[in-house]
């Protein structure tokens, strides 16, 4: 018997809108009994892959959407965010230090945050065109 | 004036307190930059951001304070910080900026002995 349980959503490549992305993993999270630490870990995780897609991917165009997909199963969840651009450049691990001596600009975390705070990522292309960014969290007994 | 972010400045002794509610983002970091650089050109040294517990602060966000930590240390200024949910202390932990800030848990307690 197939447990898997799929949500589907879309949102505007505004600025913004990811919080509505944020809102519904937190609510699938929640349903499946995470801990409250780490629903809010995935809130920002799935934030920063929303802003990814819609800044980096579909390049804030408005006419281009980010689709996130949720997938719920017995101990895991899985949240893909798609969008439809070209794919992203290899990202250094940001460094602090680098930073506040303005040896580097001040962004570029969204990355590091993500694989810091999920148990699995991964980023693909995908053979349709656009980028998709996997990340699962696993459900702690 | 962005209506997800609202910051008031306030005064106790020598310290300029940076009151933030909302959120904390690229959009809206213009506008606790503002407060920053006002208390800073009235010649303030030591700055305590208040932040809401119940905020969203994102990447974009975390860019602003950064910016504001590297400034901060050119002049000579102390950052503290209080208000953090314990879910944005440990993200501010991660990226490392409490090397450069300090984390108190209570605003009374990050005036105390600033």
């Amino acid at each position: 018997m197939n447990t898997d349980k799929n949500i589907e959503l879309h949102i505007p490549s505004v600025m913004g809108y990811e919080k509505i992305a944020m809102e519904c993993a937190a609510s699938m999270a929640k349903k499946m009994g995470f801990t409250e630490d780490r629903i809010e870990d995935l809130k920002t995780a799935v934030a920063e892959a929303c802003l990814n897609a819609i800044e980096h991917g579909n390049k804030m165009d408005t006419s281009s959407k980010v689709g996130i997909t949720l997938t719920a199963e017995e101990s895991r969840l899985q949240v893909s965010v798609k969008d439809e651009g070209k794919g992203i450049d290899k990202i250094p691990t940001p460094s602090i230090e680098n930073k506040i001596k303005g040896e580097d600009k001040p962004r570029g975390w969204g990355i590091f945050l993500i694989k810091s705070l999920v148990n699995e990522v991964t980023f693909e292309a995908r053979p349709e065109g656009g980028n998709v960014t996997k990340m699962v969290i696993y459900l702690e007994k | 004036m962005n209506k997800d972010i609202q910051v008031s400045i306030s005064n106790k002794d020598d310290v300029s307190i940076l009151n933030i509610k909302g959120d904390v983002t690229a959009i809206t970091g213009e506008t606790l930059e503002e407060a920053y650089q006002k208390v800073s050109t009235a010649g303030a040294k030591k700055i305590l951001l208040y932040f809401d517990k119940d905020g969203y602060i994102n990447s974009g966000g975390i860019a602003i304070l950064i910016g504001i930590a590297s400034e901060s240390r050119k002049k000579e200024q102390r950052i503290r910080i209080t208000g953090l949910s314990s879910h944005f202390q440990k993200i501010f932990d991660m990226v490392g900026l409490t090397k450069y800030t300090e984390i108190i848990p209570t605003e009374e307690l990050a005036l105390k002995d600033f």
